[in-house]
């Protein structure tokens, strides 16, 4: 017989029994992957929601519907609602005769200072002028960190090969000093000095640190950043919920406008240590609905891309 | 932690066995469901996790068992018994001895917090009164050295390191022979942030271990780390002798559930952790003190002894 035929009359409703089991299972699946256990459920909850009542054929098979439904809701979680042109965004603040700020928060650790760096690469690979503006005071070795990047972007874009023009260089006031200050200051250098990007790097916090959530709250109120990152890692895991959370919180919190800033976009980073357990992704896009706008793969300049939406969804329903 | 955190909910879920009149398979399948829900949300490894369901299982016979009374107590041992296991790989730790030279060598992913504990490690053991110092190995990560140095230079402990040297196996050597020397007793390396799928990384951290023979090597990881701590625990572990474990970050959100995971992949007790960026928020950890601690909440005390 063919196959549509069988179906046709073996074509049946799913009901929540049916789609009970095949959920379990993929929402233990999907905890393996690493996507947050709170997010898996949700996740799951709205699919069978999706799926009840449906009518399927039984050559597709309930699992296979399932599966599928949830391959789509997952694609299109991923798939930015809107478009974040980083390079538009630094020409159209060029024209008004600004420069444009990018601001790069998150934990300890998570890789804020090196994915600035990369950042800086490609813009400057874009031949524009980056500033870099070192707010982390506090971490030993944080502002020699950003000053060698700082030497080994200069190298590989020496001025001979941009008009004489420097393409990068640091605003410091080495440690212990209020980094919404810095960052005031190196935009005001940066608007007098030609550049047209700010990238501020800040201190790794804690999201339950009162004190430090404020202060970071404080530079981005202050100084109102064209673009807040939210930089986390892809080994993280159920944590990327509270940590997302609470940045956002803190940001709209402490905010006094009555259109708080909050994150704007999210850094991926250390995609290439993970395999296929790209549950992270999944868990910081559910919690913020923001776009993931860099992917860091590694640990030299040229590694960072766009989230591969298919790609991503592909390792995790493997 | 995520066991001190656990330990109120599974002893409210264990609680819930002396309501039930029966006590059958339902229900310690609804106490299993709860458990390991609590588990997983601290991102213990899914695979421990459904381990310890299966092994709790077979353990408990319901045909078997007599009395409602002895089935309960025979389903909390069991249930701690596993729970036990997340954090005790049952071998001693290593522990220094004075008097002489003790290498101990970091090694961990990338920004775990290798550096920050090597000179909270070497603090430690300078209040102690041992002879201290550190090698910064690392000659990979932009301003690595100059981390070492600031921390170091405010904590007054003697390190070494170099600018111009690019070979971290050079240096290692270099250092770890100096301080003999100079009959320093505790001798700490820092190496590079490093991860399995990068072999060129791996290969490093071993020529180090080689040259340097270190008498111990601690593994050190982030509590927010999530499933894929596992496999790089393991993969650690493959390479080089890995004898401790550190857990870094549990001041913050985090309980560390996945970094218990590297606990069973490389055989080896978590000696530390870490509370804080400070070079003081650093705590001993002992693995029994802590389960008997563990014990003590609700009322189950010394279950496992019987
Ligand atoms: N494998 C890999 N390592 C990365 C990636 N991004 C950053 N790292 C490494 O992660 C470590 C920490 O990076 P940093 O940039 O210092 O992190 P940070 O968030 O600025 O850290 P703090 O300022 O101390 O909070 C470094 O060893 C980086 O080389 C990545 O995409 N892949
Ligand atoms: N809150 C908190 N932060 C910590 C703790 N331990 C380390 N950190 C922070 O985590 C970040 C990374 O620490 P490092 O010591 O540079 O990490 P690392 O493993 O040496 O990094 P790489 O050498 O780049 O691989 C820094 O911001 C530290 O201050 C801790 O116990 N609690
Ligand atoms: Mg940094
Ligand atoms: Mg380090």
């Amino acid at each position: 017989y063919s196959p549509c035929s069988v179906a046709w009359w073996a074509a049946k409703t799913l009901s929540e029994a049916d789609i009970e089991p095949v959920l379990e299972k993929l929402k233990d699946h999907l905890i393996g992957k690493n996507v947050a256990s709170e997010i898996a459920t949700k996740l799951c909850q709205s699919v069978g929601k999706k799926l009840e009542g449906k009518v399927v054929g039984t050559f597709e098979g309930v699992s296979t519907t399932v599966r599928n439904t949830l391959t789509e809701s997952l694609v299109q979680l991923l798939t930015p609602k809107r478009r974040l042109d980083v390079l538009r965004d630094v020409v159209e603040a060029k024209t008004s005769g600004r420069p444009y700020t990018m601001a790069f928060c998150g934990v300890n650790g998570v890789g804020k200072s090196t994915n600035l760096a990369k950042i800086s690469f490609w813009l400057i690979e874009n031949n524009f002028r980056v500033l870099i503006a070192a707010c982390d005071t506090f971490r030993a070795g944080a502002v020699e960190q950003l000053r060698t990047h700082m030497h080994h972007l200069n190298a590989l874009h020496p001025p001979e090969n941009h008009k004489g023009r420097t393409m990068v260089q640091l605003y410091e006031q080495g440690y212990g000093k209020d980094a919404a200050e810095i960052a005031r200051h190196a935009i005001e250098f940066a608007r007098k000095n030609d550049f047209d990007v700010v990238l501020i790097d800040t201190a790794g916090r804690m999201q339950d640190n009162e004190p430090l959530m404020r202060a970071l709250a404080k530079l981005i109120l202050v100084n109102e950043p064209d673009l807040t990152l939210f930089v986390g890692e892809a080994l993280v895991g159920n944590e990327a919920v509270d940590q997302l959370v609470k940045f956002n919180r803190a940001l709209a919190n402490h905010s006094t406008s009555n259109k708080p800033q909050v994150i704007d976009g999210i850094v991926l980073t250390k995609f290439d240590t993970i395999d296929d357990k790209v549950g992270a992704a999944i868990s910081m896009t559910y919690i913020t609905g923001q776009p993931i706008v860099f992917v860091g793969c590694g640990q030299t300049y040229t590694d960072l891309r766009r989230l591969d939406a298919k790609a991503v969804v592909n390792s995790l329903m493997k | 932690m995520v066991l001190a955190d656990l330990g109120r909910k599974i002893t409210s879920a264990l609680k819930s066995l002396n309501n039930a009149t029966i006590i059958n398979e339902d229900v310690l399948n609804d106490l299993l469901k709860e458990i390991c829900l609590a588990l997983l949300e601290s991102d213990v490894n899914i695979r421990l996790v459904k381990q310890l369901r299966e092994n709790v299982k077979a353990t408990i016979d319901f045909d078997e068992m007599a009395g409602g009374l002895n089935k309960r107590r025979m389903i909390q041992t069991t249930v701690f018994k596993e729970l036990v296991k997340l954090v005790d790989p049952g071998v001693k730790p290593y522990v220094p001895s004075k008097g002489r030279s003790n290498v101990i060598m970091f090694v961990g992913l990338q920004g775990s917090g290798k550096t920050t504990t090597c000179t909270k490690l070497a603090y430690y053991y300078m209040k102690k009164g041992w002879k201290t110092c550190l090698v910064c190995a690392d000659t990979f990560r932009a301003g690595a050295f100059d981390q070492v140095k600031q921390n170091c230079t405010k904590a007054r402990i003697p390190f070494y390191g170099s600018y111009t040297e690019v070979d971290p196996v050079v240096i290692a050597m270099d250092g770890v022979e100096q301080f003999k020397r100079e009959n320093f007793e505790i001798i700490i390396i820092d190496t590079s942030g490093r991860h399995k799928q990068e072999d060129s990384l791996f290969e490093e951290m071993l020529q180090i271990s080689n040259a340097c023979k270190p008498d111990n090597i601690i593994f050190v990881m982030d509590a927010s780390i999530g499933q894929a701590c596992e496999s790089q625990a393991r993969a650690f572990k493959d390479k080089v002798d890995v004898g401790s474990v550190i857990i870094t970050k549990l001041d913050g959100h985090a309980k560390g559930g996945g970094a218990l995971s590297a606990v069973a992949a490389t055989q080896s007790p978590i000696i530390f952790i870490g509370t804080g960026e400070h070079i003081d928020n650093f705590e001993e950890f002992k693995t029994k003190p802590f389960i008997s601690k563990l014990l003590g909440m609700g009322d189950i005390e010394g279950l496992i002894e019987k």
